[in-house]
């Protein structure tokens, strides 16, 4: 039941930001290279990198159960073990998001130009 | 109150069925590939030197601009059913507010895709 609900809200947050990020971004490209450009400077700021990081890992949470949720359901895959392949999935997300981690510290912590 | 088939089959249509939820599927499936595109080309590759140079010049490319299309494609459409699925769990039990919450979302969801589609547009043109 938690997969599910955190399947939902982490939905529900991506939903939220998707259209944000369809309106800033097509907003900038439609202005001019400058406004883009300055957008970008913003986004560097560690707090938004921060923000940037907790999005990956909703992404990251998200598609991967939702891969487990179209194993199941498509292929009737493990549905008798669906908590063991809860687990690896949520393992391939952890390595994924540390990877993530590494390459999105220094703009959260400083460091990075 | 109990369900018989026939109740759950009506029941399913209402909120779109085996298709919708088909569709859900493959846009997640789309999902997978083109946001793995996309944040490995954007957080990974060139994270902190994002510029409206640097996206024109990775728009050039036939292979990033489809991407790029077929993304937005999906990610509005998976994000509104997907929304859509959480409230009808919820909310509009009422048959003409359902109806009023689709035409909504689906305008929504067009305007949104239109929207995105113009800021693409000179790429897509060249």
């Amino acid at each position: 039941m938690w997969a599910w609900i955190l399947f939902r809200i982490s939905g529900l947050i991506l939903v939220a930001y998707l259209f944000v990020h369809i309106v800033i971004i097509s907003q900038g490209e439609l202005s001019s290279a400058d406004t883009l450009d300055r957008l970008f400077e913003m986004f560097e700021n560690p707090f938004l990198a921060f923000l940037d990081f907790m999005l990956v890992a909703a992404v990251l949470y998200h598609g991967l159960n939702g891969v487990r949720v179209i194993l199941m359901d498509l292929f009737g895959v493990s549905v008798r073990r669906h908590k063991a392949l809860f687990w690896a999935v949520m393992a391939v997300a952890a390595g994924l998001l540390a990877w993530f981690a590494v390459v999105a510290a220094p703009h959260i912590f400083g460091g990075a130009g | 109150m109990r369900f018989v088939p026939a109740d759950i089959e009506r029941l399913d249509r209402q909120k779109g069925g085996m298709w919708l939820w088909l569709a859900q599927r493959v846009s997640a499936v789309i999902l997978l590939f083109g946001l793995l595109t996309h944040l490995i080309a954007t957080h990974i590759f060139s994270i902190g030197e994002l510029s409206y140079d640097n996206i024109a010049e990775r728009l050039q490319s036939g292979f990033f601009i489809t991407v790029d299309i077929l993304l937005l494609a999906s990610a509005v459409f998976h994000a509104l059913n997907g929304a859509r699925m959480v409230l009808l769990d919820y909310f509009f039990k009422d048959l003409a507010r359902r109806r009023l919450l689709d035409w909504a979302l689906f305008v929504f969801g067009v305007a949104a895709f239109a929207y995105g589609l113009w800021a693409l547009w000179p790429w897509i043109t060249t």
